[in-house]
């Protein structure tokens, strides 16, 4: 009963809920403000997410004609809904430990795509040729990247299962074993054979959040925005809000993995280690990548992720194999 | 804008008439297959202004203000080539400064509106930062225009007879100062657009418009030029002071999106050879040329404007009024070769080839 209500607590202030989203939305507004800075403008104020959002929830619900209703309005409560928990699921080293004691690097793995799934129902719901067209390249894409995804995954397993020895059985799902391990061991992102993995990890990034060059399934300048084309309203805020929980889980995920050392026994210092760490993946991986790039083809960023990120983390999961 | 079946494996998608990749209203009616674009089908009249019956319906003075509203970017060429029309009705000979002052006005439009092009390319392929940075750039040459015209878009500095404002040996030197400023930035710009592979991979080799289909669809401007076509109304029937100012035509003949941007970042270091040499040799002496009876009689004109040739006729009666203007914009002629361009090509190239041809719709449609 009490662990129930531990995991609802959790998924609605720490790490997920209120906090996952005031640190989302405060990373997007950075993410804006560096970019802008980068080109040469002001860029908008830190609060500009919440505005948006809070003016987009005073607004009409429209759904076309023409598309499918029901899946129209569910799916970005679902690609929501699995964002909400997987933002449990993240650990805050020194903080906080994750919900579960096995087997979260799985769940979260298929939690992950929740959002892209979502963008690809209510694009192929809205019956426009953009959504659909969205939708094709969103799944080519998610097809594209989670490969090198669940090598990185592997291998970080792997990796500590190993050394663990008996305990686990070859892999090591628990991301809070892997965490405690690193602390012991030293962080992976410093390990000669995990560096291809984080480099991976890395070009995963602007993948599955969708930004440039890797934008291609909502290109605004080609299906302008392409499954969220038809989407306004309080349904379009609630895909913002996803957007902002995903950047939390993915950096975070991201810290878990490769940087997890902490300096201070204190709580709020690991904190904000944790938060600076986070912010610094993110404008490191998706702000920087993006001011210096343009939008690949659909054809070219597959191919891009087939190849490049695909070989890194392959190239880690058999360093890992024959170490 | 729902996704009709066609039958078959196909469905139309609609890219316009309010597409953010497109700066005015214009509808292409596409039958894709996947990602592949099958056919297209154009459909404009958006901003139909009426503009030559308005034209037809004002003085001939009041049709140089009329005719500089055609278009934003291209807004010099068409009162300059009007102009022309009217001083040839007139037999008007222009004084030696009016025409060097009408050269400087035009080479500078074309910077502006060359820069403009490129930087929606970059816009297009979601190079936001390459987008800024050249708008920051031609930002320069909107400050030069603003400066010595008093406008960022309608200079206003083509009149019947000569030219309206008179460019001072102070203004002349700033000029010559915003030029030798952009010129190192520019080259930056034209190396970007040569070397980094991002922006070659959405343009080079795409959008194909091969020399005899050019040739056929009797495209103007950088686009024929990016074909390899020498076409250019400046060197093949000079006007105003062109006859005496160096420049070369420039020509490229990788036929595609690339090349043609090539053409027009290369075309504007020419221009600057041209704003140049219009510094230095401005000649002395009045701006204007007085002003003669109207008589009844019909002229053309014809001048190279950024988009390519523009083409004017007029026809007057005797009054101030002319009894038929009518024009031709280069776009007009670039329009069909899209169907060429864009057949089995990607959906998320569509933009980025219309783009290409640097479309005007409110020119085309008046």
């Amino acid at each position: 009963m009490t662990d129930t209500l531990f995991a609802i607590l959790h998924m609605a202030i720490f790490p997920g809920g209120i906090f996952a989203l005031t640190l989302g939305f405060f990373y997007k507004s950075l993410d804006r403000r560096v970019e802008a800075r980068l080109q040469r403008r002001v860029g908008p104020p830190l609060i500009q997410p919440w505005l948006d959002a809070a003016k987009l929830l005073t607004k009409e619900t429209m759904i076309p004609r023409t598309a499918c209703r029901s899946v129209f309005l569910l799916a970005p409560v679902f690609g929501f809904t699995g964002m909400a928990v997987c933002a449990a699921f993240i650990p805050v080293p020194g903080v906080y430990a994750g919900l579960s004691n096995m087997g979260d690097l799985l769940v979260i793995f298929y939690l992950l795509p929740m959002p892209a799934i979502a963008l690809m129902l209510g694009g192929s719901a809205s019956s426009s040729p953009f959504g659909a067209l969205g939708f094709s390249r969103e799944m080519l894409l998610m097809l594209a990247y989670e490969t090198p995804l669940l090598m990185i995954l592997l291998s970080v397993a792997m990796l500590v299962g190993k050394s663990l020895g008996a305990e686990s059985s070859g892999a090591e799902f628990s991301l809070l074993k892997i965490i405690a391990w690193q602390q012991e061991n030293g962080s992976l992102g410093f390990n000669p054979a995990m560096i291809p993995a984080l480099l991976a990890y890395l070009l995963f990034l602007p993948g599955t959040m969708g930004v440039a060059p890797f934008d291609v399934a909502e290109a605004e300048t080609e299906l302008l925005e392409g499954p969220l084309l038809e989407y306004g309203g309080p349904l379009l805020a609630l895909f913002s809000v996803t957007s902002a929980f995903k950047t939390f889980v993915v950096t975070g995920l991201g810290v878990a993995l490769f940087f997890p050392g902490t300096i201070s026994s204190w709580w709020p210092i690991n904190l904000v280690c944790f938060v600076l760490k986070c912010l610094g993946l993110m404008l490191f991986s998706l702000t920087l990548v993006k001011s210096a790039t343009g939008r690949f083809r659909i054809d070219q960023a597959f191919r891009f992720y087939v190849t490049v990120p695909t070989a890194l983390a392959l190239c880690s999961l058999i360093l890992v194999w024959v170490m | 804008m729902t996704a009709m079946n066609t039958g078959g494996s196909t469905f139309s998608m609609p890219l316009g008439p309010v597409h953010v990749a497109l700066e005015e209203p214009v509808y292409f009616h596409l039958t894709v297959e996947g990602e592949t674009i099958r056919k297209v089908d154009l459909t404009s009249g958006h901003v139909h202004r009426g503009m030559e019956a308005m034209a037809s319906q004002r003085n001939l003075t009041k049709n140089t203000t009329l005719t500089e509203r055609v278009c934003s970017l291209c807004s010099n060429s068409h009162s300059f080539t009007y102009c022309m029309a009217v001083e040839n009705v007139l037999g008007l000979d222009i004084p030696q400064r009016a025409r060097y002052l009408r050269v400087l006005a035009e080479e500078i439009k074309r910077v502006a509106s060359h820069l403009f092009n490129t930087a929606i390319q970059a816009h297009l392929i979601g190079f936001k930062s390459l987008f800024m940075h050249i708008m920051e750039v031609r930002e320069i040459m909107q400050d030069v225009k603003e400066t010595v015209y008093g406008n960022r878009m309608n200079l206003a500095q083509n009149c019947i007879g000569g030219v309206k404002c008179d460019v001072t040996p102070e203004l002349l030197v700033y000029i010559l100062s915003a030029i030798d400023k952009m010129k190192p930035m520019l080259e930056e710009i034209r190396d970007i657009y040569a070397t980094n592979s991002m922006v070659l991979g959405r343009t080079k080799g795409l959008g194909l418009l091969p020399q005899e289909d050019a040739l056929r669809l009797g495209v103007v401007g950088p686009v024929a030029r990016g074909s390899g076509l020498k076409m250019d109304v400046r060197k093949a029937s000079p006007y105003a002071a062109y006859p005496e100012l160096e420049f070369d035509v420039i020509l490229h003949s990788g036929c595609c999106i690339h090349s043609r941007t090539t053409v027009r970042l290369d075309e504007i270091f020419e221009s600057f050879r041209l704003i140049i040499q219009c510094c230095k040799r401005l000649p002395g002496g009045p701006t204007i040329a007085s002003m003669r009876q109207i008589r009844s009689a019909e002229a053309c004109a014809r001048t190279e404007a950024p988009r390519g040739e523009v083409f004017y006729y007029i026809r007057t009666n005797g009054t101030d009024i002319p009894a038929r203007l009518k024009w031709r914009v280069p776009s007009y002629m670039n329009w069909e070769a899209l169907g060429v361009m864009m057949k089995d090509c990607k959906v998320a190239d569509a933009a980025l080839i219309t783009n290409s041809i640097d479309p005007c719709v409110s020119c085309t449609e008046r």
